[in-house]
């Protein structure tokens, strides 16, 4: 039997360690978005010590590599008595980690922006968190597309450094496959070509995104063009 | 109208305000009645902006009251407690506002511009938004254009969309902060021309412009302001045929 | 935490230290290889390498160490684990960094080139007198961005044994039995390292501003 032929009869141990990964990335990316947008007006409308707090931790969390901090959560806390599971761990690293990450970002973007609008959707009745969502928080995202997409990519391979604290995504399963079976060539293949898949997915979403965003003027390549 | 309904739009009360040390406004008072067009003039520095934008509540007075069809703006009725973000807004949706530099949504076409207000503040049904919006673009002159995005039209263009969009709000005062002042000098008929017409049909507005004809023209009233002092408040005629005051008159050589 | 596991601890941060220059030594001239072979538009060459620019840039460390490790051997190459984490800490940060070379090479103003040209001088020439000493210094913020992506993604390494900052923690947990403290240090040790890396590509981008203008 040759070896792709093996790969092939346990064809679920690798595809079950890439659905976890899926899991694992995709609801790690969105929820880090989510709470990176109010993370971001948090710094922006809130008090100016709480806003320097938040930058601080936001700062810090981008000088950290994402196994320290995978440790941390996962080795580290149970000495002061909390305790998670692997994937409990992965999550919370993975979404806090990447929030700050997008926060970063964001804030980034906005200070870009000018500040004008703001005061035309105040002027026109909008609240606080109605402005950011319709008029501020959509074109963050349009501009930042291309960083972004970047930033959900970074995600994605993280979800790996999870193998190392015994979660059992894509490269552990290809680990286990290979060690198992010895096809060490073409299990690694398989899964280094799913991440590739799956990051060339996420670059088309971006594209279509800059699309959106050249269409009405605010893309990085038109910038230099407005009038 | 009824009979109950207070006698101003827009009233400023003794208004101050300073920025960073420097006084910008002091005790100004001001008094627009409904369907009144209020000009306010003078030179760079006089303030004249910052008192419209203190008006629906962008900057906040140091000391002074505003009222808006007799209501207080900004603070509440007692006089002490400020006034949270979603009341102020529902305050600010009665008020519309024209900005120099147009501050259109970019990430919206024309249409969803002048619609995003009243469908999300208003909560207006959006087929009827949309109607409405419809309208106002053409009343404007700027129908043809309801799905370009602004990055591709000209200033003057822009700025009509700016005033379709505090239109579609229906507003009970339009504030104009030198709507004309950053726009080429052959595109800023088109504007006066929209403001011009929304004056004759009654709108109350306030408007800080450089224009003199067209304040000379449409206004019911000129406000001079200098060094954040009103220094003189007269009918247009009265003000830029016999200017009372010396200031006034320096400020007006500048413009015959 | 004691004397020894402090010492233990730097040992790992050292390892870390080591093996991540080295890379960065390796990846930075293989990355402005891999540009200017691109920019020659030589046919299939040019299609071999965006394969590998985008194969690197979606392929986790952790997954590629192993794959690396592991898979060596079996064509005929022996790699003893330090080699392999080299080569794989190399590999990935080439592919990187040669999107930064390639923008840098791109937004260089042909007309410098051209007044080159114009004065006889040879492509090699030119390269070597009026292009790179200019692109160096609008690549060096991009190149030291990817220094801190290199140290940040670099306890991959742990996963084929290599005992660097971070998998140090465990070795020392296993006998004090107390995790936190060298997790701690071993963080605030990253923090330094790649928060003077941060400062330095903030002077660097202000530098490489001042050239733009």
């Amino acid at each position: 039997m040759n070896k792709w032929e093996i790969l092939w009869n346990h064809r679920e141990m690798i595809l079950g360690g890439f659905k976890s990964t899926l899991v694992l990335f995709g609801v790690s990316a969105i929820a880090a978005f989510l709470l990176s947008s109010l993370i971001v007006l948090a710094i922006r409308t809130g008090r100016a010590p709480f806003g320097r707090v938040v930058r601080g931790v936001v700062d810090g969390m981008r000088m950290l590599p994402f196994l320290i901090y995978a440790y941390l959560l996962y080795y580290g806390l149970p000495s002061l008595g909390i305790r998670f599971d692997a994937w409990t761990a992965g999550f919370i690293a993975l979404i806090t980690y990447h929030a700050a990450y997008f926060a970063e970002i964001l804030r980034g973007t906005w200070a870009t922006l000018s500040t004008g609008q703001a005061e035309a959707a105040r002027a026109h009745g909008f609240t606080t968190f109605m402005m950011y969502r319709r008029i501020i928080l959509p074109q963050l995202v349009l501009r930042a597309a291309p960083v972004l997409g970047n930033q959900v990519i970074i995600c994605l391979k993280d979800t790996a450094f999870l193998s190392i604290i015994t979660v059992r995504e894509l490269t552990a399963a290809a680990s286990a496959v290979q060690s198992q079976y010895f096809i060490p060539f073409e299990a690694f293949i398989v899964a280094i070509g799913l991440y590739w898949l799956t990051s060339m997915l996420i670059e088309a979403l971006v594209a279509r995104l800059g699309f959106a965003a050249e269409r009405k003027g605010l893309g990085y390549k038109l910038a230099a063009v407005r009038r | 109208m009824d009979t109950s309904s207070p006698p101003f739009a827009v009233e400023v009360r003794n208004v101050s305000k300073s920025f960073a040390g420097i006084e910008v406004l002091r005790e100004v008072c001001l008094n627009v009645a409904h369907g009144q067009t209020v000009s306010v003039l003078g030179p760079s520095g006089s303030g004249k902006s910052t008192l419209l934008r203190c008006i629906n509540w962008l900057e906040e007075p140091d000391s002074g009251e505003i009222l808006i069809a007799g209501v207080r703006i900004g603070v509440r009725a007692d006089g002490k407690t400020h006034m949270p973000d979603r009341e102020l807004a529902r305050m600010r949706a009665r008020i519309g506002m024209v900005f120099q530099s147009f501050n259109l949504w970019p990430h919206l076409s024309v249409i969803e511009n002048v619609t995003e207000a009243p469908i999300h503040v208003l909560g207006m049904a959006e087929d009827e938004a949309i109607g409405r919006a419809e309208k106002l673009l053409e009343k404007v002159g700027i129908g043809e254009k309801r799905d370009a995005y602004p990055y591709v039209l000209s200033g003057g263009q822009k700025q009509r969309v700016g005033i379709a969009r505090a239109l579609a709000m229906n507003p009970e005062v339009i504030l104009f902060d030198e709507p004309t002042s950053a726009l080429d000098p052959e595109l800023v008929g088109e504007v006066l021309a929209a403001m011009r017409a929304l004056a004759e049909e009654g709108m109350t507005m306030v408007v800080v412009t450089h224009e003199m004809a067209f304040a000379r023209e449409v206004s019911d009233e000129i406000v001079f302001i200098d060094q954040g002092c009103v220094v003189e408040r007269q009918a247009p005629e009265a003000f830029f045929d016999r200017p009372q005051t010396a200031r006034a008159r320096q400020f007006l050589s500048r413009y015959t | 935490m004691d004397q020894a596991a402090l010492h233990t601890l730097l040992l790992g941060a050292w390892t870390t230290a080591w093996i991540s220059a080295v890379a960065v030594a390796g990846g930075v001239p293989l990355g402005l290889a891999l540009a200017l072979l691109r920019e020659a538009r030589i046919p299939v060459v040019g299609h071999i390498i965006v394969l590998y620019v985008s194969l690197g840039r979606a392929t986790p460390l952790v997954t590629l160490v192993l794959f690396i490790f592991v898979g060596a051997p079996l064509l005929g190459i022996p790699l003893d684990r330090y080699t392999a984490a080299i080569v794989t800490l190399l590999l990935n940060t080439a592919a990187f960094n040669a999107e930064v070379w390639r923008a840098a090479i791109r937004s260089f103003p042909h007309e410098q080139v051209e007044a080159a040209r114009a004065a006889g001088m040879t492509r090699v020439l030119i390269f070597r007198r009026i292009m790179l000493p200019q692109i160096w210094i609008t690549s060096l913020p991009g190149l030291v961005n990817e220094m801190t992506f290199l140290i940040k993604a670099s306890p991959a390494i742990g996963v084929i044994g290599i005992v660097d900052l971070t998998r140090v923690t465990n070795r020392i947990s296993a006998i004090t039995y107390e995790p936190l403290p060298p997790i701690l240090v071993a963080a605030a040790l990253y923090m330094v390292a790649i928060g003077t890396l941060v400062r330095l590509q903030r002077l660097l981008d202000a530098r490489a501003q001042r050239l733009a203008m």
